[in-house]
């Protein structure tokens, strides 16, 4: 099994000529978690798409477990956790539907789910806490509840990297462990995961790596080497005083 | 009342072959209507299918003049409105439902110059207020053509459609393509207008494609159930519509859209677990 999940290599994106992200180069381990670290607009969720494959870098190329995004795509390698906002939680659908979204990748074009389906749904209920939520409409969970039912989704679809935009966003402290607790569990099960945030007070508690990004990726790699005041001063453009973080 | 004159109240009209015909060309309407509803409902399309079904005005002019299926003409300009949206959008600073507001007034103006300026032949409260009572045999083979495409493929394309309005970012990530959903969809929306100008006419067909959903919604929270619904709330103000209209001798669309919306504001005051008065217990 290759080590690396996730290799970024001179990454440039532009949107209508502007320069979003800009020589960007990056390995994610497997099995490891890592924070994005970075303002808005400094590209976090250009990169997010770039790994995804929904832009095509003017520049350079991404691979996911060795292969090319648009294989992966098909092999579903890659999930995507939304925002809190992003999603509609009034929608009509139950737990259950929402993780076995995560297999319509391995059906047939009538998404009719076999019993291995039914059976990987609740593992992945099961895994994550939430099989006794199954019948559940999504928006009756609590905050924590709603993560871990994108989350057994992402188990469902059996993606090795797991994105997660802002999770800890609008949770409260409790919701916010809970979540780190599971992101752990996924990550000793072998998942590569990539949280983007703007909490750099847990990032030292819980990611292996930290990425910092400000138009490029400034730098990468173990979190108590790279999470320095120094770069982090790079990352907010010298607007941000932490201090010593290495060792919160 | 008696049960006696209920029964004629149903049976009466069915002696006349063009009631026969509305009932049925409603009744199907209504389910393909209801159906797209519950897409249009949780897309939060209800703009956008308001944009589409005023811009196939030209189309259904145009294709009058030269003789052919009027569906044609629709489809082309209705899907042409949306194309034309698209563009506009990706290559201005202008916001979507500013866009949306301007490109179907264009096409709608366009249609009514047209209309002014072609023969009698073409009857504009017809193509605006429908026509149901007047169905010619050629626009009810349409109109049955068209639903059962529409209702195949929304019946096929159920779940990666109920993807695509949840999570697309999710439908792409796994390699669907949510492009062709969106036009797909939007397709089946073109279609559906085409199909229900007959009956309600292209001002108050939006209605038809998002009181049905917009009910359901209020009374469900459940996908499949809600379609459920819907259909079965459009399909019997649809039916109820054209009787009523009728008997009162009053337009068809008009009573179909009354009832529909009657359905709604009973769905919103006491829909048992999201209705107003159930809030208001709960609090």
């Amino acid at each position: 099994m290759s080590q690396i999940a996730v290799q970024v290599e001179e990454v440039t994106v532009s949107y209508n000529g502007k320069v979003a992200l800009h020589g960007a180069n990056l390995e994610l381990r497997t099995g490891s978690i890592s924070g994005l670290v970075g303002m808005n607009g400094s590209g976090k969720s250009t990169l997010f798409k770039a790994i995804m494959g929904f832009v095509q870098p003017t520049h350079g190329r991404v691979l996911i477990k060795g292969i090319s995004m648009k294989r992966a795509q098909k092999q579903n390698l890659v999930a995507y956790i939304p925002q809190y906002e992003d999603v509609d939680w009034n929608f009509p659908i139950s737990v259950e539907d929402v993780v076995m979204m995560g297999r319509y990748g391995y059906m047939n074009f009538l998404r009719i789910p076999g019993k291995n389906d039914h059976e990987i749904v609740t593992e992945s209920l099961l895994k994550t806490h939430m099989n006794e939520f199954r019948s559940r409409q999504i928006g009756e969970l609590s905050g924590g509840q709603k993560k871990r039912a994108f989350l057994a989704r992402a188990l469902a679809q059996k993606a090795q990297v797991i994105l997660l935009d802002e999770p800890f966003a609008g949770v409260d402290i409790k919701t916010e462990k809970a979540i780190i607790q599971l992101l752990v569990e996924l990550r000793n099960m072998g998942h590569t995961i990539l949280i983007s945030t703007h909490d750099l007070s847990s990032i030292s508690t819980f990611c292996d790596d930290v990425v910092l990004i400000n138009g490029t990726i400034l730098a990468y790699g173990p979190t108590r080497e790279v999470f320095t005041e120094e770069n982090i001063a790079r990352t907010f453009d010298g607007m941000m005083m932490i201090k010593d973080v290495a060792s919160r | 009342m008696n049960i006696e004159a209920v029964w004629q109240w149903f049976v009466a009209p069915l002696q006349f072959e063009f009631m026969v015909k509305a009932i049925l060309v409603s009744a199907l309407v209504g389910t393909v209507c209801s159906l797209l509803s519950c897409y249009m409902t949780l897309k939060g399309w209800a703009l956008m299918g308001d944009a589409v079904s005023h811009a196939v005005l030209p189309g259904v002019v145009i294709a009058y003049i030269l003789n052919i299926p009027f569906a044609i003409g629709a489809f082309i300009f209705g899907l042409g409105s949306v194309i034309s949206i698209g563009f506009i959008k990706a290559n201005t600073r202008i916001k979507e439902d500013t866009v949306i507001g301007l490109v179907f007034t264009g096409f709608f103006a366009f249609g009514l110059v047209l209309i002014s300026k072609t023969p009698s032949s073409v009857d504009l409260m017809h193509i605006l207020f429908g026509n149901v009572l007047g169905i010619s045999d050629l626009n009810l083979v349409q109109t049955v053509i068209i639903s059962i495409i529409t209702i195949v493929c929304l019946t096929l394309l159920r779940k990666d459609l109920l993807l695509f309005c949840f999570d697309a970012t999710h439908a792409r990530s796994i390699g669907l393509n949510t492009t062709a959903l969106y036009y797909v969809l939007l397709s089946m929306l073109a279609l559906t207008i085409v199909a229900a100008q007959q009956t309600v006419g292209i001002i108050l067909v939006i209605a038809m494609l998002v009181t049905p959903g917009a009910t359901a919604y209020m009374l469900s929270d459940e996908f499949n159930k809600m379609t459920l619904i819907a259909i079965a709330s459009g399909v019997f103000s649809s039916l109820m519509g054209t009787y009523i209209s009728y008997h009162l001798d009053a337009s068809t669309g008009g009573c179909i859209v009354v009832l529909q919306t009657l359905l709604f504001v009973a769905a919103m005051i006491f829909a048992p677990k999201h209705g107003m008065l159930a809030k208001r217990l709960q609090s």
